[in-house]
This record gives C-alpha cells, sequence and structure tokens, in this order.
C-alpha cells in the first residue's frame, strides 16, 4: 500500500495530533480535523507551524492537531498578545490560532481587536459555541437572544458578532463557517493559512453537552429521571459528530444538532463582493434579521502591511540573528559615553 | 563574584567639608552664633513653578551648569500628576561631600508660582535668600531672609511677547548666576545642550539670561548672600543621565528583539528612550531594525508580547510601574510555571492603587518577588546607581534565558527620572547568555531522555527547543504537566516539578548581583539597604557618624537574598533595614529567609511619604530603633 504524500512529501500522519479529551460529538474535534487536512494539502511543514490558544475547550484542540508542531497553550482570552510577541521575533512561522467564544467575545475582546488593527499575520480560529463548556454551560457574549439553558434564565443580552465586528475593524480575511461543514470550512482555511494578514475565521461549533435552550434538557431528561444522583453536567453523552453538510453558494440548508434544535446555514452567493465590507456587513445584519448564519468568505483585502512588515525588521528573523547583530559593538558604548560629555 | 569591600575613602574628605553644614542642619548648633563666612558649595535651590511653563529647561540649564563647573550636584524634581497649571517644585543639591538627597532646607528659594507663595514663603528658614518674580504683585515680608524681587516677566515680555512665561523662568538662571557666581562659559554650553544646538532658542535664551544677571548686578551688587558656586576638578569621563535612559541603553546592549510598553508614569521614558536610540544602534543602513517595539492595547498585552517573544527564542522587555505589574500578574505566573524568559523593568511610583504618580517608593518589591497566584519566586535586580541601570538593563537578559524565567528589573521614580552622575557605561564584559537552548539535531541527540521539564544537569534548569526548529516540539501550556512537557495533574508530578522551580531560582543567590559592602571594623550595628537609597546612605552614614555611631553598610542589588546578606547579618549584633516603603517589606523578606536565630537581629526603618529620602529624616529614625531597642548605648560606648 502506497502512502499519500503531499507536495513537501510528508503523509497527512506527520499533521495529527494527540487523542482528544473533547466530549464526543464535540464539533471543535471537527474543526481539528479540518485544520490537519488544509495544512496538509496546503504542504506546510508543520515544523513552522506555531499553534496558539488561550484557555477553554476549544484552546485545548491544539494538542490534537500537529503534534510536530510547538505551541502555546496561553491564559484565557490573551493569546493575541502573546502571537504579537512570537510573530516579531520569527516571522517565518505559520501561526493557527483557536479561540473560544469566552475568550474572544469577553475577556480577550480587547486583544483580539488590537491583533486585527496591527493586521497581524495568523489564522484565528473562533470555534463559537455561545457556551462557556469547561465552566460548565454558562452563556457567552455570543449567545442569540432567546437561548435557553438547561438552568436559569432566557438569553436576553444581544450578542456580539464577531465577524461584523471584524470587518469594521478592517480586518484583512473575515469568514464564518460551521464545524460540520467540511468541504467549506477546509477550503476556507487553506484560504486562510495562504492569507499574509489577519485571517479571521468564525466556526459555529455546536458544544454536544451544553446546549443553550430549551430542548438539550429533553435529550438529558432521560439520565436525569433514571439517576438522580448523577449531575448532567457530569455525564456526557455519546454522540456522533454532526453530519457532513454542503450548502450551495446563495442557498440555504437548516441543519439539525444533537439535541433537535435547528441552526439555519446559508452559504453567500456568489455575487457577493468579498472586496466590499459594505456588501459583507448587509450581509450579516441581513442574516441576523431572518435568524440565519451567514457563511462563506465574507471580506478580503490582500493589500495592508502586516504587523511584522510595519516593524521594518531585518529579514533574519529575530531570534536567528547573532550576538554581533543584536549587541551593538564597544565603539558604538565608547562614541555614547563621550557624546554625552559634549 | 565576590562583594567587592569598599573602604570609605571619602570619609576625610567628607568631614573637612560637612562641619558647617552640620551646623546649619542644628545637629552641631554653632556656639558662636549665626555667621555669614561665605558657604561654597554646600546648599540646596528651591525652584518653585507651575508645571507646563517650561520652568524645567531652565532648572535643567541649572544643574547642568554647575555640572559643568565640576560640581557635585543633584536635581529633583516633585512634580504634579498633571500637564499644565499645577505646583510643581526643582531641588537642586549642592554639595562636595558628594550627597545628592534633597538636603533638609532650602538655603535659595525662587518663587513663580503664585499659587504656592504663601507656603513657599512660611517655609523659608531665617537666613534664605528669596528670589522672587515680582510681577506675580504678591507680597514678601520676611525681613529675617535676604530678598530679592525681580520684575522677571516684565524683562521677558521686552525680549519676547508672546513666550513671556517661559523666558522668565530662564531670567532668574541669570539671577542666581550672578548671586552665587556661575560661570558663563557654563551656562552657555548648558544651554546648547538644552537646546541641542537650535541657534533660535539658545540666542534667546541667552539674552534672557544676560538680562537676568544685569538686573541681579545692578540692584544687588554685592549684596547677593553667603552661597557661592566654585569650580571644581571636572571629572571628564562623567556625565549626568536619568535612570530611564540608562537602563534603555542597556537594554539594547542587551540584545532585546522586542520592546512591547504600555505608557505609564514614571517608566515611559524607558520606552522613549529605547526608540529615541534604536535607528543609531540597532538599524541598518537601510532603516531596518534588529528590534521591533509595540506600543501595545495594555499592560496585560504588553507583557503577553514579551513572553511570547521569550516563547520564540527573543529577548522581550516591558516597562511599566506598580499598577501595570498588577494587571500583569497572571502572565506572570504562566512565564514561572511554563518557564519563559523574558524581563519586566518597574520603575516604582507611590502606591497603592494610582496612589501619588510622580512620587517616589520602593512599595512595589514584594509584589514582584512573589509575583502571581501560587508559590512563586522571581529574581528581581535593584541598580543604585546609573552604572547599574545600564548594566542590569543588558545583564537581566542573561539571567531570565539562563534560568528560563521572567526577571525584574527595580527601579524608582527618584532614580528613574532624575539625572545623576555617570562615570560612564561599561560595555559588557561577557558574551550573550542564551542558556539552554537545543538548536541542532546533534545537540538533542546528546542528551540521554529528553523532556522540556526533565532537569538532567541537577541545576532545576531544563533544555528548551524553540519553534520552528523542528526538534522535539512541545505544547507550552500554564495547566500541570510532566517532565515531557505533556498534561498531567498526578500529585507528584506537581510537587517534584513546584520542588524544583525552587531550586532553579535558589540556586542563583549565589551568582545574582551580590550585595556590595562597606564594613567598618567590628562594628556593632549594620544597614542593609537597596536601590535609590543608595543616593542618601553616605549622607545618613555622616549624620551617624557625628552623633558618635559608626555603622557597617550592606547594599542588597538583588533578590533572591545572598549568603553575603545573611553573613552581614550574622557579623554584627544589630542590622537596620532601611528602606522607602510604610510596611518594611526587604525586612519581611529577610525575616523570611534568614535563619531564625537571627531574626530577633534584624530591625526595620521603613518610612515613605512619596519625597524622595532626607538623609537627617531616616538617620532619626534609626536612632530612634536603636534607642528602643537599647542598642544606642552599647553602640556608643
Amino acid at each position: 500500500m502506497t502512502i499519500k504524500l503531499n507536495v513537501i512529501n510528508l503523509p497527512k500522519d506527520d499533521y495529527q495530533g494527540g487523542k482528544s479529551s473533547l466530549c464526543a460529538g464535540c464539533g471543535h474535534d471537527q474543526i481539528s480535523s479540518v485544520v490537519v487536512n488544509a495544512a496538509w494539502e496546503n504542504g506546510l511543514d508543520p515544523r513552522n507551524i506555531a499553534k496558539m490558544s488561550g484557555i477553554g475547550c476549544s484552546s485545548k484542540t491544539p494538542a490534537y492537531f500537529l503534534g510536530q508542531s510547538h505551541g502555546f497553550n496561553t491564559v484565557h482570552g490573551r493569546m493575541p498578545s502573546v502571537t504579537t510577541g512570537a510573530a516579531m521575533n520569527n516571522k517565518d512561522l505559520t501561526f493557527i490560532a483557536v479561540s473560544g467564544d469566552g475568550d474572544s467575545a469577553s475577556i480577550g475582546i480587547g486583544q483580539l481587536i488590537h491583533a486585527i488593527r496591527r493586521n497581524l499575520d495568523m489564522v484565528y480560529i473562533l470555534a463559537n459555541n455561545g457556551v462557556y463548556g469547561l465552566t460548565k454551560g454558562q452563556y457567552s457574549a455570543t449567545a442569540d437572544i432567546g437561548s435557553k439553558k438547561k438552568k436559569g434564565a432566557v438569553n436576553e443580552t444581544q450578542p456580539i458578532d464577531l465577524c461584523a465586528l471584524a470587518v469594521n475593524l478592517g480586518c484583512t480575511f473575515v469568514a464564518r463557517s460551521f464545524s460540520g461543514a467540511k468541504k467549506q470550512l477546509t477550503a476556507l482555511m487553506k484560504a486562510a493559512l495562504s492569507h499574509k494578514g489577519f485571517a479571521f475565521i468564525d466556526v459555529i461549533s455546536p458544544c454536544v453537552s451544553f446546549n443553550n435552550n430549551e430542548e438539550s434538557m429533553r435529550s438529558y431528561g432521560y439520565v436525569k429521571d433514571n439517576d438522580v444522583e448523577l449531575h448532567t453536567v457530569d455525564y456526557i453523552p455519546h454522540f456522533s459528530p454532526v453530519e457532513e453538510i454542503e450548502v450551495p453558494a446563495g442557498a440555504y440548508r437548516d441543519i439539525e444538532l444533537h439535541d433537535g434544535s435547528i441552526v439555519r446555514l446559508e452559504t453567500i452567493s456568489e455575487e457577493h463582493d468579498p472586496s466590499d465590507a459594505v456588501a459583507a456587513l448587509a450581509a450579516l445584519h441581513g442574516a441576523e434579521a431572518a435568524k440565519k448564519h451567514v457563511t462563506g468568505l465574507l471580506y478580503f483585502n490582500a493589500d495592508k502591511p502586516t504587523a511584522a512588515e510595519d516593524q521594518n525588521l531585518v529579514s533574519t528573523p529575530l531570534v536567528d540573528l547573532s550576538d554581533e547583530q543584536l549587541r551593538p559593538p564597544k565603539e558604538a558604548l565608547d562614541k555614547i559615553n563621550s557624546g554625552f560629555l559634549d | 563574584m565576590i562583594a567587592a569591600l569598599i573602604g570609605r575613602q571619602t570619609n576625610t574628605l567628607n568631614r573637612r567639608i560637612i562641619a558647617p553644614m552640620r551646623q546649619e542642619q542644628g545637629l552641631e548648633p554653632d556656639k558662636e552664633g549665626y555667621h555669614m563666612d561665605t558657604i561654597v558649595n554646600d546648599f540646596s535651590i528651591n525652584i518653585a513653578t507651575a508645571n507646563g511653563t517650561g520652568s524645567q529647561s531652565a532648572n535643567l540649564i541649572l544643574l547642568q551648569t554647575m555640572a559643568d563647573m565640576g560640581v557635585n550636584v543633584s536635581g529633583k524634581n516633585l512634580f504634579p500628576s498633571n500637564i499644565s497649571g499645577l505646583p510643581t517644585w526643582y531641588i537642586i543639591r549642592v554639595s562636595d561631600a558628594g550627597y545628592q538627597a534633597p538636603g533638609d532646607r532650602t538655603h535659595i528659594q525662587i518663587m513663580m508660582n503664585k499659587a504656592t507663595w504663601e507656603k513657599d514663603i512660611e517655609a523659608c528658614e531665617p537666613g534664605t535668600l528669596i528670589i522672587y518674580n515680582s510681577d506675580a504683585k504678591l507680597p514678601v515680608e520676611r525681613d529675617d531672609c535676604l530678598v530679592f524681587p525681580v520684575p522677571m516677566t516684565k524683562m521677558a515680555r521686552g525680549l519676547h511677547p508672546k513666550l513671556a512665561r517661559m523666558i522668565a523662568n530662564i531670567v532668574y538662571v541669570g539671577v542666581i548666576a550672578h548671586l552665587i557666581d556661575l560661570d558663563d562659559a557654563a551656562i552657555l554650553s548648558a544651554l546648547n545642550k538644552q537646546f541641542k544646538g537650535k541657534a533660535k532658542a539658545i540666542d534667546l535664551n541667552t539674552q534672557a539670561v544676560v538680562l537676568g544677571r544685569e538686573y541681579a548686578a545692578e540692584n544687588f551688587g554685592d549684596e547677593r548672600g553667603k552661597y557661592r558656586i566654585e569650580h571644581r576638578e571636572v571629572d571628564e569621563d562623567s556625565f549626568m543621565i536619568e535612570g530611564n535612559e540608562a537602563v534603555a541603553l542597556g537594554s539594547i546592549f542587551g540584545g532585546m528583539t522586542t520592546l512591547a510598553w504600555y505608557p505609564i508614569t514614571p517608566s515611559s521614558s524607558v520606552a522613549e528612550n529605547v526608540i529615541a536610540w534604536l535607528p543609531k544602534l540597532r538599524h541598518n543602513e537601510d532603516g531596518e531594525s534588529t528590534c521591533a517595539v509595540i506600543q501595545s492595547e495594555d499592560e496585560l498585552a504588553a507583557v503577553g508580547m514579551i513572553i511570547g517573544t521569550g516563547f520564540a527564542g527573543g529577548r522581550g522587555m516591558t516597562c511599566t510601574s506598580g499598577p501595570g505589574i498588577s494587571l500583569m500578574y497572571e502572565f506572570i505566573g504562566l512565564s514561572y510555571f511554563a518557564e519563559i524568559p523574558c524581563v519586566i523593568w518597574d520603575v516604582n511610583r507611590a502606591g497603592p492603587s494610582t496612589g501619588l504618580p510622580t512620587r517616589t517608593q520602593q512599595g512595589d518589591l514584594t509584589m514582584l518577588y512573589e509575583a502571581s497566584h501560587g508559590d512563586t519566586q522571581f529574581p528581581v535586580l535593584i541598580p543604585g546607581n546609573m552604572e547599574e541601570c545600564f548594566e542590569f538593563g543588558w545583564r537581566a537578559f542573561d539571567i531570565a534565558e539562563r534560568l528560563q524565567t521572567l526577571v525584574f528589573g527595580f527601579s524608582d521614580l527618584d532614580l528613574g527620572m532624575n539625572k545623576w552622575r555617570c562615570k560612564g557605561f561599561e560595555y559588557p564584559d561577557e558574551p550573550l547568555d542564551r542558556g539552554k537552548v537545543i538548536r541542532t539535531q546533534e545537540q538533542l541527540d546528546a542528551i540521554e531522555n529528553y523532556g522540556r521539564y526533565r532537569d538532567v544537569d541537577g541545576d532545576g534548569i531544563c533544555y528548551r527547543t524553540l519553534p520552528g526548529s523542528g526538534l522535539d516540539p512541545i505544547l507550552y501550556r500554564g495547566t500541570g504537566r510532566d517532565e515531557d512537557g505533556v498534561y498531567s495533574e498526578k500529585a507528584d508530578v506537581y510537587e517534584k516539578n513546584m520542588s524544583r522551580l525552587k531550586r532553579k531560582i535558589d540556586n542563583s543567590r549565589t551568582w545574582l548581583p551580590q550585595p556590595i559592602l562597606r564594613e567598618e571594623v567590628e562594628q556593632e550595628v549594620g544597614i542593609i539597604y537597596y536601590g535609590s537609597m543608595e543616593n542618601t546612605i553616605q549622607e545618613i552614614d555622616d549624620i551617624l557618624e557625628s552623633t558618635g555611631m559608626m555603622v557597617s553598610q550592606c547594599r542588597i542589588r538583588s533578590l533572591p537574598l545572598s549568603p553575603i546578606a545573611e553573613k552581614f547579618v550574622r557579623d554584627h549584633e544589630t542590622t537596620i533595614i532601611l528602606e522607602i516603603n510604610r510596611d518594611g517589606q526587604m525586612y519581611g523578606i529577610l525575616r523570611k529567609e534568614l535563619p531564625i536565630e537571627l531574626v530577633p537581629r534584624v530591625h526595620s526603618v521603613a518610612y515613605s511619604d512619596g519625597l524622595p529620602p532626607r538623609a537627617k529624616l531616616y538617620a532619626e529614625k534609626i536612632m530612634e530603633v536603636l534607642r528602643d531597642i537599647g542598642a544606642t548605648e552599647e553602640v556608643l560606648a
């Protein structure tokens, strides 16, 4: 049996990571497998990739892909700053970052905004499920109005649409997809990996354990009724991943999630001009009004310099500079000393 | 590195010169009563202005003029947290004895600020020379002082109506020049430095100085009081510089590859000086830089960026003050636990909270040493002079990379934002220490059973690989992990790792910058101090000595504590820990780290009011504590 190799003669196995410890059926695992496929198909050298993340379920995923790449699981919401520092010092690295909606829409929204503002050269994957999974099911700032979790009130607070925010901030690559739309997500991921600048992909990625609407109570009802001592939150039912879907451009499709809830996905039409920020915002607002999620490449701009380019750094990555390049010579210090005397 | 045992070479000189001064301080009341003997190079000038009026230029010109005349001089800027209109005082201390702290009294008072007029006059002791802007139209009713009314605003208006407010300040430079004999050539050279060779500005300001001097000569003649500046031998190799600029230069010579910073008083000028110097020192002929500079969105991002720098294998630094450190705390713990090198300079201002943002303090020490949640410990480098600000500026990176941890530089507003004499910076005497970084497959193969967190050398420091190298990749994390860097919550794995981290930092006690000792033979009392107190200690020592008390001194230059500090305590019956904060933070660290039998020997003298330390005040507090514990009689006997 011959093993299939990519353009740099590496088998796909070289792009795999460790075994996932997320709940069975978690949308995030599908994102991980898309990252593996996209990086392999793009022929990226895994040794030149750095995986970055914050804190949360989604931020654990760098352990589950690209095992031959260095990575950094940093602190909650503040992965963009760590990536910024790393990118300045080694501009030859490709940065693939995974963040959750807790990370990106709340505690780390400032850092996300400023990384976009600087056009940091990185792929920023938002694994967006509307809940805090790791702390067991609190609403996040992207939860839709009217969502209801197992305990507590209906969410009445306006969600933050991070794609609209990104477009408004002049983000150079803004896309939305769905963790089950493997074909679309892979295509977007490959494009994002090729993009020089900040590529933002908002991936709707359902949480199987803490789905935040009324039906989810029904899904867990059996367990609750049959074992009073077992907290529903401690019980992780075994789901299969969401069925792979494909939505043709300009069309929409209703996707049934594990708990029976429906998410309506629309793929942006081929007429959409991704260089038109106003059109992108119109599509986002239109979809919101129609209770749909518009997917696809919403906005793209290849002309903006990256954060590292703005710095006008030497061509060699800073981490590869010699001591002589890093420390000015003694003559320079002598000159400073005598200069102060003038 | 063995501690330098520095003798008291300057003491003989001091005794000759300080005697009259002690009389002034009231420490040795002059039995012959008040005298009008000329006092040369030994007095303090207090200049009361409003900020935003350009007075800082005038003050720096005065300072530089005296420095260029070879006189030992120091300047303290007591400025408000405000851009324009609030009271500012600048204190110039002239001292042949080499004292650099603000003196205990003012000898020459310059009055430019209506808002503080009354209080400033009230504060003058009898005999003070009062130079005031008579255009303020406010009374100066002090028969016991020598008063010098000068219509500064009118004179300035005559020169340049639009800039009159600023020029008026330069007029007092001329008046003072007449009263205390400042050298014209030195003033001109100082003007040149201040206005960086800009002909127009130099010309205008020179005219203002001349005007002031001529007015004073005509109107006051020889009635000019007893204070004089006399030339001293100019030290050709020394100059005046602020600590923040010295740190900035040090960091550039330390091979810094990324400066990430967020503006905060009193640290911003570290970053601004880096930015100013980089083009000259770290840009190639095409203007390309070997150091990135990012003004971050907040302090959390600044520290995140330098941790990212360390992760990638670069040398990252940020500069901040107490409030910034508070914000950085979570990331600081990540650096400790994930073992990522980086450097933070804390230029301490008076806390807590917003506190006194433009005043000085040593109040952040404990928050640095054990920063972040959980058990941590960080190397803290504590410079006491300009040479050390530069040296620790570059050395901090070597220590951070060697120990694979975050290193703090600990300065303060007094050291960082005031000008101090510097004997010139010494070029780093050792190559960059990049620590245990595996860069090739051969190096990796040579290590049996490599793991990112496996202590193969037994010194607590493990080897690391860098992203992009393709060598044994690791997913760094702040969570528990085993020796291979794999997630682990196992009790023994966690405990073993935490013990190793402690050992790693503990091992640095003997090679971090060691204490500097000034020991008296067979003395019973020792003083431990650190940082900017260096600039006041000689005067404190002389005051104590004038009461017959000879004390030894130990200046701590880093944490964790060196065994030399412990030996110092062991060698003295009583040790005072002298510091500029309320609670005795270094005292607390010593109490915790000294062997239990030595703890009763250490006593705290801690005081902070936001102002730079005044020698007399601290000397009296030392004597008070020694009296309280019954040590004084013994010492004096």
